[in-house]
């Protein structure tokens, strides 16, 4: 890695730094255009209140003070590092975010990871053997699993292999009730993650196999690849050093954006197997108008984006050595 | 006329045209010949399909239709998608296409603002959207178009980042084309294939985001749509599969057909893949 | 005049008779829903559903409730009133300890009632401006002074809304944001061991509870499953034991309730008895003509929705007392589905085809599919009514507002018309900004009379007489289009023995449930 490549790191981190702030302040807006706030919410779902409570509320998150000075208060706080606290939970946002991430890392993780690898290899698979039978069925599996509904599939998923079979649990992340400790509980964990992992893994491994075949069909047609088959290179050397190396690249755009998701990208499948991540989180402050804890979810997966955008742009370079990543 | 006549040869992309095309009639024409409001209830809850010949399909939870919904959620099923996707595509395409020509500072503040749509997590913020403007046809629209855009931006960034140093484009430069030229005329037809599929695939897309927001609760209250019937029946799935399956097949029909005559096009389209071209 | 002295003698904890004849077995753990999550387990400061659902067995009242609502000895083991009705006595247990091992005594009530919940608990604060006084003659005696003979204060000790609050950990603190409230500390009969959010909520067994044998199971969990179907097959694959009512989609529970050695109760909803009922916004459009309120009451098929959305659980309301309500009037006549007399009503007073906005209420799919079949019951009598859709807080921001035209609701009764009843229709009870109020902006001089008095009348025939009164005066003006009286049936796996022991229901129910090995 040169200086020059070091500098432009730097630049886009600091200009990364600008994009959370000018986004916080975005999403600060946002959300209080939503009807209602938290203290209605709250006083909502309780069932019988008065204007004492709701002005108690109100005063206690600080939602009495003028907006631009809460705004004031959120970005300053921001600069330290600070979250600031959920209305609801009575907790720091930055415990409660730090409590549920690794179960979101986990499932999404998971889920990219296999959707990567099976959705690339299916693609090859199918692009090398273009228009055999082989391909046929991997087209069509994949289109089967883009066109099912995430969140069906999921419950369709869960009622086979959890109720009718019984093979893995349907729900949570670890049997509660048992203290588990070692491989016990990683296992546990393990059989939990089945099920959610590969019905969110499956829409995009759909996904990854579909553009890699189309990407590396294009690009095997094209004129250098021909060049190398004519000079005499074996097909498959060909394809592992020339057109799967350039087919990858619309895959590298995905999958950078498809990285940026990860920590949002699960609310309907943490919804449906009560998985206790963090789109879940997100899901409930939304609708709680818990706009710290809203706010919060955003601004981590913000910084997320910004991360992959990096990577996707470095990783495009190295595969790619046309494109320039700075002036 | 080459297209129309390469697409027509292309077996698998006319199933899909005319899949499409029927579901389109049935969009445009149902409604006429379906009288009555898809929300009556006509009949007793959960009859299932095939029993009673006045309603094939069975009616749901609470006796409606089930085949007056699949009508008249045809209409309003492909228009989201359809509009959604369209919305996308003006924002999307221009975007990553001046970004990716000029870069620079150009591409600098499109792709920063690209970046702030994409940070918030996509669907959350069609949720946010939605749930700020009230559900409705509108505001369901509009946040899929919204959450749908980046992804093209990025796309169409990424090919003429790459298509921008070929050989015909310094070509095309040195003889003085103008930017705008260069763009629409030799970058624009070479990135289209990957932007039709990825279009084709944002079709579907959107109506399983339209079904994702009604299964969360949602949806426009007013419109009956395939997403609403599936948010209907998730609670019921396991009494009565056949009130998500059918629905749920309606979508998984046309977002197929949309995906083989989108692969069609774009083997019509791209001349690299016709193999017309050496003729 | 028949003397009121209500004494208990013995401390019996269990108040229906055991209808099983088996030696209940300590041990064991049980698993139950916690739908939605709750925002805090502190009871009487929230009165969230849930949270009263998990404070409840950490925290304690003053009594109990059976299912007739007739007061049992818990804290306090007897009680009187005097003559005139305005003092009350209460003698509390001795040898009680708060979970972190002080003792309980009657400062803490005086503290509980008096400081903490005064602010805390809006619901109580307005019945407490009956109460003059209170004051702790000794450690174990507490004594209420009323200004008037209040009817429904000894219905005020339940323990979501009267719940007892250790004075030393709470005195001189701000109640809100005390770190105790992350850590309750109660008398009840389990401990708080651990909140995991989005998970689960652990409580385990109080060793030192003042019932002796009491309780009989160790460890309770809570589960947060936020999806109603995931719910459903927790149950099924056994990892749940207790889904209290409303925790799974009504269309569910007919399949859930032939499961092998599954249990169903719809009783532990009688303090509450929810009351379901569409706010008409008297102020304005057609709604503000009393014939138009009568028609949506003629063109709702109640016993359909109640039928198909219920289950046949409940009770179609015929007006604004349920009928497990002390007080409620059986003679009061009923309005029955006929679409040709609402038609005739709409004819008459000349309605123009005027759109109304139905707001649903956001909670779940039950009560989006009865909304559409109110929407279409209105439709057939030619009401054009234009559904909006909207989330909890806004459905909160739109019916403070008075922004609608009919929304859907229910209320709790707490028991007592002037606890959970008149707080609906009185007219000083209009005020912008709560959504539970008199939010449809219903005026009546008369009625506003008859709720005051009958609040204060003594003694219980006297009440009835003027509650009699007002609801036959309701039941013609519709202020309200009653719907239902609701049941959510709590289904439970079978194992699981003498669950439902109270007017409370889930609330209060662990302490003496256990299980059947």
């Amino acid at each position: 890695m040169n200086l020059q490549t070091l500098l432009y790191i730097g630049g886009r981190l600091i200009k990364g730094v600008i994009i959370l702030l000018i986004i916080a302040v975005f999403n600060f807006f946002l959300i209080r255009a939503a009807p209602g706030d938290p203290a209605k919410v709250m006083a909502g779902e309780a069932g019988a209140t008065d204007e004492v409570f709701l002005q108690q509320l109100r005063e206690q998150f600080g939602l009495d003070q003028p907006l631009y000075y809460q705004l004031w208060v959120y970005i300053s706080n921001l600069l330290h590092f600070d979250m600031g606290m959920s209305y609801r939970q009575n907790i720091p946002v930055f415990d409660l975010i730090m409590d549920r991430l690794p179960a979101t890392l986990l499932l999404t993780g998971t889920a990219f990871l296999l959707s990567i690898a099976l959705g690339v290899l299916a693609g090859v698979i199918a692009s090398v053997n273009y228009k055999k039978w082989v391909d046929s069925l991997i087209t069509i599996l994949s289109l089967i699993f883009y066109a099912t509904p995430l969140f069906w599939l999921a419950i369709m998923a869960s009622l086979f292999f959890s109720v009718y079979l019984g093979w893995l649990p349907g729900f949570g992340m670890e049997t509660v009730g048992v203290e588990l400790s070692g491989w016990d509980r990683v296992i546990d964990i393990a059989l939990h993650l089945v099920l959610p992992a590969t019905t969110l893994g499956l829409f995009f491994t759909a996904v990854y196999a579909r553009m890699t075949r189309t990407s590396m069909i294009e690009t095997s047609r094209l004129d250098f690849v021909k060049t190398a088959i004519a000079k005499g290179m074996t097909p498959s050397r060909v394809t592992r050093k020339h057109v799967l190396r350039n087919a990858l690249l619309p895959v590298i755009t995905l999958a950078g954006i498809q990285a940026g998701q990860l920590i949002g990208g699960a609310v309907l499948t943490e919804t449906v197997f009560a998985w206790p991540g963090i789109g879940r989180l997100m899901f409930e402050a939304l609708f709680q108008r818990d706009y710290n804890l809203l706010l919060g979810v955003f601004f981590i997966s913000s910084a997320m984006v910004v991360l992959f955008n990096l990577i996707t742009d470095v990783i495009y370079c190295v595969v790619d050595p046309r494109i320039e990543l700075s002036k | 006329m080459n297209i129309i006549k390469t697409l027509s040869q292309n077996k698998v992309a006319m199933v899909g045209f005319f899949v499409l095309a029927i579901f389109c009639l049935i969009a445009a024409f149902g409604p006429l010949l379906y009288d009555g409001s898809p929300w009556k209830m006509v009949q007793r809850p959960f009859l299932p399909p095939f029993e009673n010949s006045n309603y094939l399909l069975g009616t749901d939870t609470l006796g409606r239709d089930v085949l007056a919904g699949l009508i008249y959620g045809t209409r309003i099923s492909l228009l989201v998608g359809l509009v959604s996707t369209l919305i996308a595509l003006l924002i999307g395409i221009p975007l990553g296409a001046y970004a990716g020509y000029f870069g620079g500072w150009v591409d600098e503040l499109l792709m920063r603002f690209t970046e702030i749509f994409q940070t918030v997590p996509s669907f959350a913020l069609a949720i946010v959207i939605v749930a700020i403007f009230e559900p409705s046809v509108y505001s369901i629209t509009s946040a899929i178009a919204i959450v749908s855009w980046p992804p093209v931006a990025r796309l169409v960034r990424g090919e003429f980042m790459s298509l921008r140093s070929q050989e015909y484009v310094l070509a095309a430069k040195l003889n003085g084309q103008t930017h705008r030229n260069i763009i629409m005329r030799e970058i624009l037809p070479n990135s289209l294939s990957p932007i039709i599929v990825l279009a084709s695939l944002m079709v579907a897309t959107a109506i399983l985001l339209e079904s994702s927001l009604s299964f969360l609760g949602l949806g426009d209250p007013e419109i009956m749509s395939w997403g609403y019937m599936i948010g209907a029946a998730k609670t019921v799935v396991r009494q009565a599969w056949w009130l998500s399956f059918i629905p749920g097949l309606a979508i998984a029909l046309t977002v197929l057909s949309l995906n083989l005559l989108g692969e069609g096009l774009n083997e019509a389209l791209n001349p690299k893949m016709s193999g017309k071209r050496e003729n | 005049m028949k003397k009121i002295s209500v004494g208990a003698s013995v401390a019996c904890l269990v108040l229906a008779a055991n209808v099983y004849a088996a030696e209940p077995k300590d041990g064991g753990a049980i698993n139950v829903v916690v739908q939605p999550e709750p925002p805090s387990l502190m009871i009487g400061m929230y009165s969230n559903g849930t949270t009263q659902q998990v404070g409840g067995n950490i925290f304690e009242g003053l009594l109990r409730y059976d299912k007739e609502l007739n007061p049992h000895p818990l804290l306090a083991k007897s009680w009187e009133n005097s003559e005139d009705g305005k003092t009350w006595t209460f003698h509390l247990e001795k040898d009680v300890l708060w979970h972190d091992g002080k003792p309980f005594t009657s400062a803490d009530v005086v503290f509980s009632v008096d400081k903490m919940l005064r602010k805390t608990n809006a619901r109580l604060r307005t019945s407490l401006e009956f109460v003059e006084s209170i004051s702790a003659p000794d450690d174990y005696t507490v004594v209420f002074k009323l200004n008037k003979p209040f009817g429904p204060f000894i219905r005020l000790f339940e323990v979501g809304t009267m719940p007892m609050y250790p004075k030393h950990i709470y005195a001189g603190t701000d109640y809100k944001i005390n770190p105790a409230n992350q850590h309750p500390i109660g008398t009840g009969p389990f401990k708080f061991v651990e909140w995991k959010k989005g998970s689960y909520i652990h409580l385990t067994k109080n060793d030192h509870y003042h019932v002796s044998g009491l309780p009989h199971i160790n460890d309770l969990y809570w589960h947060v499953i936020p999806d109603a179907a995931s719910r459903a097959v927790a149950f099924e694959t056994g990892k749940i034991d207790v889904l209290p009512g409303g925790s799974v989609e009504n269309f569910d529970v007919p399949r859930l309730t032939e499961l092998d050695n599954t249990c169903v109760t719809t009783d532990g909803w009688e303090f509450f008895s929810p009351h379901s009922l569409l706010w008409l916004n008297n102020r304005q459009g057609p709604m503000a003509d009393k014939r138009f309120r009568q028609a949506v009451m003629y063109a709702m098929d109640r016993e359909f929705a109640k039928n198909v959305l219920w289950n046949g659980f409940g009770k179609v309301a015929n007006g604004p007392v349920g009928s497990k309500t002390k007080f409620y009037d059986k003679s009061l006549p009923n309005y029955e589905y006929d679409p040709a007399k609402a038609k005739k009503l709409l004819k008459e007073m000349g309605y123009d085809g005027t759109p109304v906005r139905l707001l649903p209420m956001p909670y779940g799919e039950t009560w989006q599919r009865w909304a559409e079949v109110v929407k279409q019951n209105l439709e057939e009598v030619g009401i054009k009514t234009k559904m909006v859709s909207t989330d909890v807080a806004g459905w909160n921001q739109k019916v403070a507002d008075w922004d609608y035209d009919i929304s859907f609701t229910y209320l709790y009764q707490y028991g007592d018309p002037a606890l959970g009843v008149s707080r609906n229709y009185i007219s000083s009870n209009i005020s912008k900004g709560s959504s539970w109020n008199n939010v449809e902006g219903y005026e009546n001089a008369q009625v506003d009379k008859l709720f005051a008095e009958a609040a204060v009348a003594f003694p219980d025939s006297k009440r009835q007489e003027l509650y009699s009164k007002v609801q036959r005066q309701l039941v013609e003006d519709v202020p309200v289009a009653w719907l239902m009286e609701l049941e959510f049936p709590t289904i439970y796996n079978c194992k699981v023995q003498n669950l439902i022991d109270s007017g409370i229901g889930i609330n209060d129910a662990f302490g003496t449930a256990w299980i059947k090995q």
